[in-house]
């Protein structure tokens, strides 16, 4: 799944250490969940979304998910 | 946090408990191997040599869980680690928990049944080491696909 979290960081001079610590993960899982390995859970999508004060559709991009 | 902090206390002291005891019981083993005879050499070594290793991995751990309790920012990260749901995914998928809990029973089945059989001891060992070395290739393959 395709995010914004990089693009974000890099606006926000934020390092990969940095966000983990503030949503409570680590950095390799940060680092999976932007190059698209790691899919976060929804708890964890919340987080990372309201630490960027910003929807989970404005950082996750779905449209890669099947519709039914 | 301070639940963590409390957690992190009660494991430093179980570890020092359990380091002391490998201590005493090493030193016995050191003095009363010598009096042991060539047969069961082999097992006496194997027991040193394993509490041996056990106390250092725990004086590493003792050391380590000590300063993370001095540092907030280390603290939280390691909370972090322990309760990250991609690794705790990934320790579910290689069988970790189970696979620690049987290959320890399996080394302590095999320290026992050292005194009484050397093939049934060697292959106990044998087995315990070749599941952990399973668990770890399939922790390190997850890691790297996830």
């Amino acid at each position: 799944m395709k995010t914004r979290i990089r693009q974000l960081r890099k606006e926000r001079k934020l390092s990969q250490e940095e966000l983990a610590l503030a949503v409570g993960t680590t950095r390799q899982t940060i680092t999976s969940i932007e190059v698209g390995k790691y899919t976060a859970s929804l708890v964890l999508a919340y987080k990372i979304a309201h630490y960027f004060e910003l929807t989970i559709e404005e950082v996750f991009d779905f449209s890669d998910v099947n519709e039914l | 946090m301070e639940q963590f902090k409390m957690k992190v206390k009660r494991r430093i002291t179980l570890l020092s408990v359990g380091t002391l005891g490998i201590v005493v019981f090493c030193v016995y083993g050191f003095f009363a191997m010598a009096s042991r005879t060539m047969e069961d050499g082999t097992f006496a070594e194997f027991q040193l040599g394993l509490l041996f290793g056990i106390g250092v991995r725990a004086i590493i751990e003792i050391v380590k869980l000590s300063m993370v309790m001095k540092d907030n920012k280390k603290l939280k990260m390691l909370y972090n680690k322990e309760n990250d749901e991609r690794l705790k995914l990934i320790r579910s998928k290689s069988g970790m928990p189970m696979l620690m809990i049987t290959s320890t029973l399996m080394l302590i089945a095999a320290v026992i049944s050292g005194y009484f059989n050397t093939v049934v001891f060697l292959t106990l060992i044998i087995a315990a080491t070749v599941q952990l070395l399973i668990g770890v290739i399939v922790k390190l393959y997850c890691m790297k696909a996830m």
